[in-house]
C-alpha cells in the first residue's frame, strides 16, 4: 500500500503530453549538441595552448629578458574546489526538485550561484595577481593563451549563474512541474559542463 | 490505409497543426517555415553568387594581359581574396545547406518542419549581416591574403582584416546552429517506418554535411576569433616575431575547412544520387554503400587537413600519413562514383536538364577528385602548390561538383517549390554555356600549372618569357569564363519567366518516389496533413510506392512526364479540428 505522498509524487511524475514527450526529446538532443560544439571550441583553443607552448624554446616564455612566473597553483586548487562544489550543490539542487521538495532546491539552487560567483571573484583575484607579475594578455603567448581561455571559461561560468538566477525564477513562477522540468535539466547539465572544461583546464595551467 | 488515419491521428502528437501564419512580416521576412527560410537562402546566395563571380571576372580580365590588365596589385590581392571568401561561406555553404537542405530535407523525411523553426530563421538573419559585414570590408580597403587569410600576411589587412573575421565568425555561428537544427530534425522527426537504411540519399548527405557543419565550424570560429583578437588586442596568438605560431593558424584553419569541401560536395553527392535514379528509372546501386561512403568522407574529412599545408614545413613523418590518409578519401569517393555508373548502366535514360547536370557532374567531378589524388601526393605537392594546377584542381570539383550539383537540383525541385516547371530549352541551352564554359576556363589552368604559373600574381610577365603560349591559354580562359556567366544569365532569367509562364507541373513532374513527389507543388505550409508511413526504400521503380496515409491520391508506379494534379485537400485548420 502506497502513502498518500507517493501516490502525489507520481501523480505529479504521470502529468506527462505526448506533445512534451516529443519538445523535450528534440531541445534535450539540440542542447547536448550544443555543448559538444561548445567543447570544440574549447578544445581548439586548447590545442592552440598546447601547440604554442609545445613548440616555445622555453616556458615560460622570456619577455625583455625576464623569465615569467609560473600560476599559483595552491590558489586555483582552492578555487577549484569552489568550482567543483557548486556542481554538488546544483546536482542536489535537480534532486531536490524532482522529489518536490521545493524549500531545499532553492537553498541548493542559491548555494550554487554563490559558489559561481565566488568563484569568479576569486578568478578576478588571481588576474590580478598574474597581471602584476608581468603576465599580460598581449604580452607574451603565455598570457594570450591563459587569459583567452579562463576568459573564456570565466564567461561561461558568468552566463551559467545568469541563466541559473532566471531558472530559479521561473521556478518561482510555477514555469516547471514535476515531470517537466527541461529548462532546469538543461542547466544542470550547462553547469557541469563548465565543471567538466574547468578540470581540463586546471591541468593544463596549473598542473603541466 | 487511410481508414487507420482517425485513431492515429489522435494518438500522433505531431499531428496539431498550428494556423497559418498572417501578414507579410511572419509570413515572408521572419518566416519560421523551412520552406520559405529554404527560398531566403536561395535569393540572397544567388544574389551573392553575382557578385562574387563578377569579382571572378574582374580576375580573368586583369590576366588578359600578362602585366595585368585593369587594376593595380593590391585591388588584384582584394579580388581574389573576396572570390573566394564569399563563394566559399556566402554562396556555396548557404546554397547546399541551407537553400536545398532546408527546402527539401523536411519534406524527404515527412516532417511538418526543422526541430527548431526559430533557430533556423535565425541561422538565416545572421547570413546576410555576415555578408554586410564581409563587403564592408571593402571600404576599409579589403583583405588581402587570400580566402585563407593566413597570419602573418593578413595581420598587415587592419581593420578590413578585422571585419573579415567578424563576418566568418558570425556566418560560422550560422552554419553550426544550422547542423545542429538538421541533426536533430533527421535523428528524431523522420516519419514512422523511416529507418536509417530507409532514408532518402539526400537526407543521407544532408546528415553527414550537418555533422561536420555542426563539429568543425565551431574551430573555424575559434581560429578567426584568435585572429580577431590579434588584430584588435594585439594578442600574440600567430605572430611568430613574438613567440606566436603562423603554422598554428593553418592548423586551426584546415581542420574546419577542409572539412569545409565536404560540407558542400556531400548535399551535391546527395543532389546526383536523388537526380539519377529518377531519370535512369532504375533503382539506385549499392544504397547502403552510398550511404556508409557519405559517413566515411565525413569522418574521413576530418584527419586529412594537413594536406593543405605540405609546404609549410610539417614533418615529414607526419605528411606520409596524411597523404596516405588524403589517398584513402578516395576510395569512398570511388564507391559513390562506381555506384551512379552502375546506376545508369542499363537504365532507361531522360535527358532532363537535372540528368544533364548529373551527368556533367559525373565527368567534371570525377576529373576534379583525380587531379586531387595527384595532389595528394607529397612530392608532386610540393612542386604543385602554388600554382594554377592547384586552382583548377579546385574549381573541377567546386564549379564543376558542388555547383553543377546545386544547378541539378534547380531545375528537379523548381517544380515542387513553384508548381510550375522551369522551360527544359533555357535550361539546356544554360547548361551547355556552363559545362562549355568550365571545362574551357579550368581545363588549361591544369597545363599552365604543371609549366608553374603561379596561382595569386597579379601579373605573369616573368612566366609568360618562360612559356610564351600562357597569354594565349590565358585570354582562352578569359573567353570561356564568359559562357559560365552567361549561363548563370539564363538560369536567372529562366527562374524568373518560369515563374510565371512555365508548364504547370502537377504533384509529380518526373515520376520520382520521395515523399515530397506525394504532396501538392507548392506544398502546403504544414507540408503533411497526414504524417506519412513508410515500409520501404524510395528507389525500387519496379515496386508500389512503399508510402501509406498519404494526403494525395498518387500513382503507384509513377511514371516520367505525367501531368497529376493535386486533388483538392481540405483545409485542415481551422474550428472542425
Amino acid at each position: 500500500m502506497k502513502s498518500i505522498e507517493m501516490q502525489a509524487v507520481e501523480a505529479r511524475y504521470n502529468d506527462v503530453d505526448a506533445v512534451y514527450h516529443e519538445t523535450r526529446d528534440l531541445r534535450l538532443l539540440g542542447f547536448v549538441f550544443f555543448l559538444i560544439s561548445d567543447c570544440i571550441l574549447f578544445s581548439s583553443f586548447i590545442f592552440a595552448y598546447v601547440y604554442l607552448r609545445t613548440s616555445a624554446p622555453t616556458w615560460p616564455p622570456f619577455v625583455d629578458g625576464h623569465q615569467l612566473p609560473w600560476f599559483d597553483t595552491s590558489y586555483a586548487a582552492l578555487n577549484s574546489v569552489v568550482l567543483f562544489g557548486s556542481g554538488v550543490t546544483m546536482h542536489y539542487a535537480l534532486e531536490n526538485w524532482k522529489h518536490l521538495n521545493r524549500q531545499a532546491f532553492y537553498a541548493w539552487l542559491v548555494a550554487t550561484i554563490i559558489l559561481g560567483l565566488a568563484f569568479l571573484g576569486g578568478q578576478a583575484h588571481e588576474w590580478t595577481g598574474v597581471l602584476q607579475a608581468g603576465v599580460t594578455w598581449p604580452g607574451s603567448t603565455m598570457g594570450a593563451s591563459f587569459f583567452t581561455l579562463t576568459g573564456l571559461h570565466g564567461f561561461h561560468v558568468f552566463i551559467g549563474v545568469c541563466y541559473l538566477t532566471i531558472l530559479g525564477i521561473q521556478a518561482h513562477k510555477g514555469v516547471y512541474t514535476g515531470s517537466k522540468y527541461f529548462g532546469l535539466t538543461a542547466g544542470t547539465l550547462y553547469w557541469h559542463f563548465v565543471d567538466v572544461i574547468w578540470v581540463a583546464l586546471f591541468f593544463l595551467f596549473y598542473l603541466w | 490505409m487511410h481508414a487507420g488515419t482517425a485513431t492515429h491521428d489522435t494518438h500522433d502528437a505531431s499531428s496539431h497543426i498550428h494556423p497559418p501564419p498572417e501578414g507579410f512580416i511572419a509570413k515572408y521576412v521572419f518566416s519560421l517555415d523551412h520552406k520559405v527560410i529554404g527560398f531566403q537562402y536561395f535569393f540572397t546566395g544567388v544574389f551573392i553568387l553575382m557578385i562574387a563571380g563578377s569579382f571572378a571576372e574582374l580576375i580573368r580580365i586583369q590576366l588578359v594581359d600578362p602585366n595585368g590588365a585593369i587594376m593595380s596589385h593590391s585591388v588584384y590581392n582584394s579580388m581574389f581574396t573576396m572570390h573566394g571568401t564569399a563563394m566559399v561561406w556566402l554562396v556555396l555553404i548557404p546554397l547546399v545547406t541551407g537553400a536545398i537542405g532546408n527546402f527539401v530535407m523536411p519534406l524527404q523525411i515527412g516532417a511538418r518542419d526543422v526541430a527548431f523553426p526559430w533557430l533556423n530563421m535565425i541561422s538565416f538573419w545572421i547570413f546576410p549581416v555576415a555578408a554586410v559585414i564581409l563587403f564592408s570590408s571593402l571600404l576599409f580597403g579589403s583583405p588581402h591574403a587570400g580566402w585563407t587569410e593566413y597570419p602573418p600576411v593578413s595581420l598587415q589587412d587592419g581593420t578590413a582584416g578585422a571585419l573579415w573575421c567578424m563576418a566568418i565568425f558570425v556566418i560560422g555561428i550560422s552554419s553550426t546552429m544550422t547542423g545542429l537544427n538538421f541533426m536533430v530534425t533527421i535523428i528524431k522527426m523522420r516519419a514512422p517506418g523511416m529507418t536509417w537504411t530507409r532514408m532518402p540519399l539526400f537526407v543521407w548527405a544532408t546528415f553527414a554535411t550537418a555533422l561536420m557543419n555542426m563539429i568543425a565550424t565551431v574551430a573555424l570560429s575559434a581560429a578567426v576569433g584568435a585572429l580577431f583578437l590579434e588584430h584588435v588586442f594585439n594578442v600574440p596568438f600567430f605572430d611568430p616575431s613574438r613567440g606566436g605560431s603562423a603554422v598554428l593558424f593553418q592548423h586551426m584553419f584546415w581542420f574546419y575547412s577542409h572539412p569545409a569541401v565536404y560540407i558542400f560536395i556531400l548535399p551535391a553527392f546527395g543532389i546526383i544520387s536523388e537526380v539519377l535514379p529518377t531519370f535512369a528509372r532504375k533503382p539506385i546501386f549499392g544504397y547502403k554503400m552510398i550511404a556508409f561512403s557519405s559517413m566515411a568522407i565525413a569522418i574521413l574529412g576530418f584527419t586529412v587537413w594537413m594536406h593543405h599545408m605540405f609546404p609549410s614545413g610539417v614533418a615529414p613523418w607526419l605528411q606520409i600519413p596524411f597523404m596516405i590518409l588524403t589517398l584513402a578519401i578516395g576510395i569512398p569517393t570511388g564507391i559513390k562514383i562506381f555506384s551512379w555508373i552502375a546506376t545508369l548502366w542499363g537504365g532507361r535514360i531522360h535527358y532532363t536538364t537535372s540528368m544533364l547536370y548529373a551527368l556533367g557532374f559525373l565527368i567534371a567531378f570525377t576529373f576534379g577528385g583525380i587531379t586531387g589524388v595527384i595532389l595528394a601526393s607529397v612530392p608532386v605537392d610540393l612542386h604543385m602548390h602554388g600554382t594554377y594546377f592547384v586552382v583548377g584542381h579546385f574549381h573541377y570539383v567546386v564549379a564543376g561538383g558542388a555547383v553543377m550539383g546545386f544547378f541539378a537540383a534547380i531545375p528537379y525541385w523548381y517544380p515542387k517549390a513553384t508548381g510550375r516547371l522551369m522551360s527544359e530549352k533555357l535550361a539546356k541551352l544554360g547548361f551547355w554555356l556552363f559545362f562549355i564554359g568550365l571545362n574551357g576556363t579550368f581545363l588549361p589552368m591544369h597545363w599552365l600549372g604543371m609549366e608553374g604559373m603561379p596561382r595569386r600574381y597579379a601579373s605573369y610577365a616573368y612566366f609568360a618569357k618562360a612559356f610564351p603560349d600562357a597569354v594565349f591559354w590565358n585570354r582562352f580562359e578569359t573567353v570561356f569564363s564568359f559562357f559560365m556567366v552567361a549561363s548563370v544569365g539564363v538560369m536567372v532569367f529562366n527562374l524568373v519567366w518560369s515563374l510565371k509562364h512555365g508548364k504547370p507541373a502537377g504533384i509529380n513532374p518526373w515520376g520520382a518516389r520521395t515523399l515530397e513527389w506525394t504532396i501538392s507543388s507548392p506544398p502546403p505550409y504544414y507540408n503533411f496533413k497526414h504524417i506519412p508511413e513508410v515500409y520501404d526504400r524510395p528507389y525500387n521503380f519496379d515496386k508500389p510506392l512503399p508510402y501509406g496515409n498519404l494526403d494525395n491520391v498518387v500513382d503507384v508506379y509513377p511514371k516520367f512526364g505525367e501531368i497529376v494534379m493535386p486533388s483538392p485537400v481540405p483545409e485542415p485548420v481551422g474550428a472542425g479540428h
